[in-house]
C-alpha cells in the first residue's frame, strides 16, 4: 500500500458543556489544522466530515457546514460513523490520485442531545427497541460480565485500566476536566455508582463536546508540506454481526479481523514487539483489555497482566484514551491525532520514548460491532 | 496511483408507495439479490467490502446498517456508511468507486447499497428538520414564530426547489405545457421499467394540467411520489470485471463539489446563492467529472443521461447546466423528441426521479440505470447503442451535487 | 455449497405474508439544543435599533454579508470590516407559502421573497408590503426598507419592503 502522510491536525479542548457555537467549534478545529501545516484554503481539494443526524438534531447535517469545514467549492462528502472511518475515506480519496490534500473533521456536542436516547435508535426497531433491555448501557454490562466469567479475571483488574487512563488524562491538556483524576484509586473506581453491573460510572468514557480535524496528503506532497509527516502504512476495518447473542462477547472478532487486515497491509508480523504505542478507542475500561487481546498484544484472558503504563512494555492510551473524553463521532479521529503526536514527539507531558510505530483504533456500534485500526509510522 | 474501476451489475427492489410487506433489512436484501442474480459467477464470498447509505431521518433508525449486517451478507467484512441527504445514493456510488480504486490490499470487489423506506416516517418532518437549527437562530434574533412558520412552509412539499423554479422560469420562459410534456415522457418511460413506482402508460398532457396547483407553477400531477425502495451496485477492478460480465462499464469520472446553501445561510445569515438556478457547484462538478473522463463536448460525446429531477422544471434546468444542451433550448429538445426513447440523447428512460423517489436510493439509481443501459440490460433499453452515459444527483439546500461519468472503455488520461 | 445452491437458499418465503410487524416510535426534536454564537451580530442589531443597515465584509474576497456571517467560506477566515448599506434592494427570488388562517380556515397565499440589499452579496428572507399584489412581483424588482415605528434591535425591525417609486424614463423596468 502506498504511503499517505498526516501533515497537520488540530483538536479543540474537550468540555462537557462547551461555551461554543457549533460552527465556531468546527471552524476552530479546521482552521487550526490548516494553519498548523502552513497551508491555505485554496489548497484544499476534498473535505470529509463525520457527524450523525441523530446526534445533531438535524437531517443532512453536512448541508450547512460546507463553509466552516473548508468545503466551499471542494469535493465534499460525509461519513456517518466514527471519525476514524472518515479518515479511512479520506485515505481512499488520496490513494486514488484524484486529490492532493484532504481535510477530515468530525465531532459533535453531546451536551446538546439526549445521548442514550439517540443511541437507542440504533437498536432493532421491531424486537429490541420496544422492550429496550438491550441498549448501549446494558450491552456494556453484558460484555464485561462475559469477559470476567470466561477468564476468571476480577473487577479490580478492570478498574486498574480506568485508574491508569484517568491518571494519563490528567497530563493531557486537551482532555476533559472531569476525567482528569491524578489521585484516583481502584477503590474509588469500584465504589462509584453502578452504570450497568459490573461496569461502574468511572469505567465509562463520558460523552462530551469536541471537534477535531486532520490533514492527509500523498507522499510527494507530504514531504514538501512538512519535514515531519506521519505515514499511514496500513488500515483494516470490519463489521461483526448485530445481535449480541450471535457473538462471543468475551472477545472481539471484528477487532481481530481488522487488525489482521491492517498488519498485513503494513507488513507487521509480531505486533507486541514492533508496535511502540497504541491509542485505542475504549468506550468502557474492559474494552481496552479485550482489544489488546484481539490485536495480539496478549494471550486470551491475560490482557489484564500487560503493563500498559507510559513506560511499560506496550503503552496503551497514554493520552487517557476515550475515558479522557469521548465526543461522539470524533473520538476515533482524536485517537489517530494522539498517536501521530506521539510519533512526532509533540505529546508534552505524556510522551512515550522513541515511538516509531503506533496503532490507533475507532469503533461504532454496541459492544464495538464495527472496528477500524490504523498503523502509523514516524517519519524518521 | 489509483486503479480503473468497473461496474458489473446493478439491482433494484420493487418500489411502491408503501412496502408494508417488508422491513428495511428485507428491502435491502431484495436489491442485493437482484444485483447478484445478474452475475452468476459472483457469490457472497467474492464481495470484499460494502458501502451503505440512506437518509436516516425518515425511518427513525440511527445507523441501520449495523442492524442489517446479515441481510447484506456483510458479517465480518469491511463496511462504511456514507450519508449526505438527497445525494446519498450518489455519494454511496462515489464511495464504492474510491474503495475499489484506492487498492487497499484484499479489497477488489465492493457492493454499494442505498435504500429508503419513507413510508415508515413522515417525509415532510424529515425534510424540514434540515433547517431547524438555522431557523431557531432567526427566532433569537427577533423573528416571530408566525414568520418562521411561513418560511418553513414556503414552497409546500417542494421546499427550496420552488425558489429555483422561479429563477429558471424567468430565464427560459417555459410554459406549463413544456412541464407537462416532460412529466408525460417520464411516466411513459416508467411504465416500461419493472421497478418504477408511478407507471402511467396512457397519461396525456391535458390530464397532467387538469390537477390543482401545489405551488405555482407546479401541479400535483407533476411532482414526484414518495417511494420505498433499495438499489445495489457492484463495483470491481478492470481485471476481475472481464470475467464477471460481458460488457463491464468503466467509471471514468466522479465529482461531488459543494457550494454555499441557498435560501437560508448557516446561523441565520443570508444565502450566498443569489440565483439558486445558477448552480456553480453542479457546473464545477460536471467540469471536473468530464475532464477526468476525457470528455470535451458533452453534447456530442454523451449518449445517455440520467439526471436527478423530482420536478419537471428541474429536469429542463439540469440538462442545460450539465452541458448536454445549450441554455434555454431544453424545452424544444423535449418537443422535438430528441430526449425520447428513440432520440439522439435519451434522458431518464427509467422514468427518472419524477416517477420513483425513494430519497436515499434515487441518486444511486441514476448511475445504476445509466450503467445498465451501457450493458444493454436495462428494463427500458434504448434502441441505439450507448457508449458513454452520466448519472447525476443533487441535494441539501440546493448546494450538494454528485456526478458520475461512465463508458464502455477505460479512460486513463486523467491519471 | 456451490454458488447456484447458495443462490436458491436466498429465496426466503416472502410471499406468504402481506404485512410485516410494525412498532411505533418518534424522534423527539424538542429534546435537542442548538448552540450558536451571536457576538458577531451585536453591532448589526445595534444599528437596526437606529434604523441603519450595515453589512460585514470579508477582507479576503470583499464580499459583503447581510445579515452578518461568522466565517467566509471562500477564504475560511472571519470577516471583520463593517460597511454601511443603502436601504434599497432587489428581489432575488420568491415563492408562495400557503397558510391556513386560524380564524377563517381559508388557505391564504403569502409571497415569501429573498431580498438582496444594494451593496450586499447575500440574499435574506423578507416579506413584501401588503399593498403589493403577489402577481406583480418579478425578479429584480426594486424595493426599499419600511421600518417599524419603534425598532427594538431585532430582525423584525424591518417590517416589510415597499416598492420603490421610480419615474425615471430611461430605466428599463421589464416585468419578466
Amino acid at each position: 500500500m502506498q504511503r499517505v502522510g498526516i501533515v497537520g491536525y488540530n483538536q479543540v479542548k474537550l468540555y462537557s458543556d462547551a461555551n461554543y457555537g457549533r460552527y465556531e467549534m468546527i471552524f476552530e478545529a479546521v482552521r487550526g489544522a490548516i494553519d498548523s501545516a502552513g497551508l491555505k484554503k485554496k489548497d484544499i481539494t476534498t473535505v470529509i466530515s463525520c457527524t450523525n443526524d441523530y446526534y445533531e438534531g438535524r437531517t443532512i447535517s453536512n448541508c450547512f457546514t460546507v463553509e466552516v469545514g473548508g468545503g466551499y467549492m471542494a469535493d465534499e462528502s460525509k461519513v456517518e460513523m466514527d471519525g476514524a472511518h472518515a479518515v479511512l475515506y479520506g485515505l481512499m480519496r488520496i490513494l486514488s490520485g484524484n486529490h492532493k490534500l484532504a481535510v477530515i473533521w468530525g465531532g459533535s456536542m453531546a451536551s446538546c442531545f439526549p445521548y442514550h436516547s439517540a443511541r437507542l435508535y440504533e437498536t432493532d426497531p421491531t424486537w429490541e427497541r420496544p422492550v429496550a433491555y438491550v441498549n448501549d448501557i446494558s450491552s456494556a454490562g453484558f460484555q464485561m460480565r462475559a469477559y470476567l466469567q470466561k477468564y476468571g479475571v476480577n473487577n479490580e483488574d478492570i478498574a486498574k485500566i480506568a485508574v491508569k487512563n484517568r491518571k494519563n488524562a490528567s497530563k493531557n491538556p486537551l482532555a476533559l476536566e472531569e476525567a482528569k483524576n491524578p489521585n484516583i484509586t481502584i477503590k474509588d473506581v469500584l465504589e462509584s455508582g453502578i452504570y450497568a453491573d459490573p461496569v461502574t460510572e468511572l469505567m465509562v468514557a463520558q460523552p462530551c463536546d469536541g471537534v477535531a480535524a486532520l490533514l492527509l496528503a500523498p507522499e510527494k506532497q507530504a514531504l514538501k508540506i512538512t519535514d515531519n509527516p506521519v505515514w499511514i502504512t496500513g488500515v483494516g476495518y470490519s463489521q461483526d454481526t448485530y445481535y449480541l447473542g450471535d457473538r462471543d462477547l468475551s472477545g472481539s472478532k471484528s477487532m481481530e479481523v481488522a487488525s489482521k487486515m491492517a498488519f498485513n497491509a503494513a507488513g507487521i508480523k509480531d505486533p507486541k514487539s514492533e508496535i511502540n504505542v497504541a491509542e485505542l478507542f475504549e468506550a468502557y475500561a474492559h474494552e481496552e483489555i479485550i482489544f489488546s487481546e484481539a490485536i495480539g498484544f496478549a494471550e486470551k484472558g491475560k490482557g489484564a497482566e500487560l503493563n500498559t503504563e507510559i513506560d511499560g512494555e506496550i503503552p496503551i492510551n497514554p493520552s487517557g484514551g476515550a475515558i479522557g473524553g469521548n465526543p461522539p463521532c470524533g473520538t476515533g479521529l482524536i485517537r489517530i491525532i494522539e498517536a501521530a503526536k506521539q510519533l512526532r514527539g509533540e505529546a508534552n507531558g505524556y510522551q512515550v520514548k522513541n515511538a516509531r510505530k503506533a496503532i490507533a483504533s475507532g469503533q461504532i456500534g454496541m459492544c464495538a460491532q464495527n472496528n477500524i485500526l490504523f498503523v502509523l509510522e514516524g517519519g524518521n | 496511483m489509483g486503479r480503473q474501476v468497473a461496474i458489473v451489475s446493478a439491482g433494484y427492489s420493487e418500489h411502491a408507495s408503501k412496502r408494508s410487506d417488508v422491513n428495511m433489512a428485507e428491502l435491502v436484501s431484495e436489491a442485493v439479490e437482484d444485483c447478484l442474480k445478474k452475475v452468476p459467477s459472483v457469490g457472497f464470498e467474492d464481495i470484499d467490502a460494502y458501502v451503505n447509505g440512506n437518509m436516516p431521518a425518515f425511518e427513525g433508525s440511527n445507523l441501520p446498517e449495523l442492524w442489517m449486517t446479515d441481510w447484506m451478507g456483510a458479517r465480518n467484512k469491511p463496511l462504511i456508511r456514507v450519508t449526505t441527504g438527497g445525494t446519498t445514493g450518489g455519494t454511496v456510488a462515489i464511495a464504492g468507486y474510491y474503495t475499489v480504486t484506492a487498492g487497499l490490499p484484499g479489497i477488489d470487489t465492493v457492493l454499494a447499497i442505498a435504500f429508503e423506506q419513507q413510508s415508515q416516517g413522515d417525509t415532510s418532518v424529515g425534510l424540514a428538520s434540515v433547517a431547524y437549527g438555522e431557523l431557531s437562530v432567526l427566532n433569537t434574533l427577533g423573528m416571530s414564530y408566525e414568520h418562521l412558520t411561513r418560511l418553513l412552509s414556503a414552497g409546500a412539499a417542494i421546499g427550496v426547489a420552488s425558489y429555483q423554479a422561479t429563477n429558471y422560469m424567468r430565464k427560459s420562459k417555459i410554459t406549463e405545457e413544456d412541464l407537462a410534456r416532460v412529466v408525460v415522457q417520464n411516466r411513459h418511460n416508467a411504465a416500461k421499467t419493472w421497478w418504477a413506482h408511478l407507471k402511467m402508460p396512457n397519461l396525456t398532457i391535458e390530464e397532467v394540467l387538469d390537477t390543482p396547483y401545489i405551488s405555482y407553477p407546479l401541479r400535483y400531477g407533476m411532482v414526484c411520489p414518495a417511494s420505498d425502495g433499495a438499489c445495489a451496485v457492484l463495483f470491481t477492478t478492470e481485471e476481475k470485471a472481464k470475467d464477471m460480465c460481458d460488457i463491464p462499464v468503466y467509471v471514468n469520472g466522479v465529482a461531488s463539489v459543494a457550494h454555499e446553501s441557498a435560501v437560508l445561510g448557516y446561523d441565520g445569515s443570508g444565502s450566498g446563492q443569489i440565483d439558486p438556478s445558477e448552480q456553480l457547484g453542479a457546473m464545477r462538478s460536471s467540469e471536473l467529472a468530464y475532464s477526468q473522463a476525457g470528455i470535451s463536448m458533452p453534447r456530442k460525446e454523451i449518449d445517455y443521461a440520467e439526471v436527478y429531477a423530482p420536478f419537471p422544471n428541474q429536469e429542463l434546468m439540469w440538462v442545460e447546466k450539465l452541458g448536454l444542451f445549450e441554455e434555454t433550448t431544453a424545452p424544444q429538445m423535449y418537443e422535438n423528441g430528441v430526449t425520447g426513447l428513440k432520440g439522439e440523447l435519451p434522458i431518464c428512460c427509467s422514468g427518472g426521479v419524477n416517477s420513483t423517489n425513494a430519497i436515499g436510493a434515487s441518486a444511486l439509481e441514476r448511475p445504476a440505470e445509466a450503467a445498465l443501459q451501457i450493458m444493454g440490460k436495462a428494463s427500458n433499453q434504448v434502441p441505439k447503442s450507448v457508449h458513454t452515459a452520466i448519472g447525476h444527483g443533487w441535494g441539501g439546500s440546493l448546494n450538494l451535487c454528485t456526478m458520475l461519468v461512465m463508458a464502455d472503455e477505460p479512460q486513463r488520461k486523467w491519471r | 455449497m456451490s454458488k447456484l445452491t447458495q443462490r436458491k437458499s436466498l429465496e426466503y418465503v416472502k410471499k406468504d405474508y402481506v404485512r410485516t410487524r410494525t412498532m411505533p416510535a418518534s424522534w423527539y426534536l424538542a429534546s435537542y439544543k442548538y448552540k450558536y454564537n451571536l457576538t458577531h451580530m451585536q453591532p448589526f442589531l445595534e444599528k437596526l435599533k437606529n434604523k441603519k443597515l450595515i453589512g460585514l465584509q470579508c477582507s479576503g474576497c470583499n464580499r459583503v454579508f447581510f445579515p452578518p456571517r461568522l466565517v467566509c467560506g471562500k477564504c475560511l477566515v472571519k470577516p471583520d470590516r463593517w460597511v454601511d448599506l443603502r436601504e434599497t434592494g432587489k428581489v432575488a427570488t420568491y415563492t408562495v407559502a400557503y397558510l391556513k388562517d386560524t380564524e377563517t380556515g381559508e388557505i391564504l397565499e403569502r409571497p415569501v421573497v429573498l431580498v438582496q440589499q444594494d451593496g450586499a452579496d447575500t440574499a435574506s428572507m423578507a416579506q413584501l408590503s401588503p399593498e403589493i399584489d403577489f402577481k406583480d412581483t418579478y425578479i429584480g424588482m426594486p424595493i426599499k426598507v419600511h421600518w417599524v415605528e419603534n425598532p427594538t434591535g431585532g430582525l423584525m425591525d424591518i417590517e416589510y419592503y415597499d416598492l420603490v417609486e421610480d419615474d425615471a424614463k430611461d430605466l428599463d423596468l421589464r416585468k419578466e
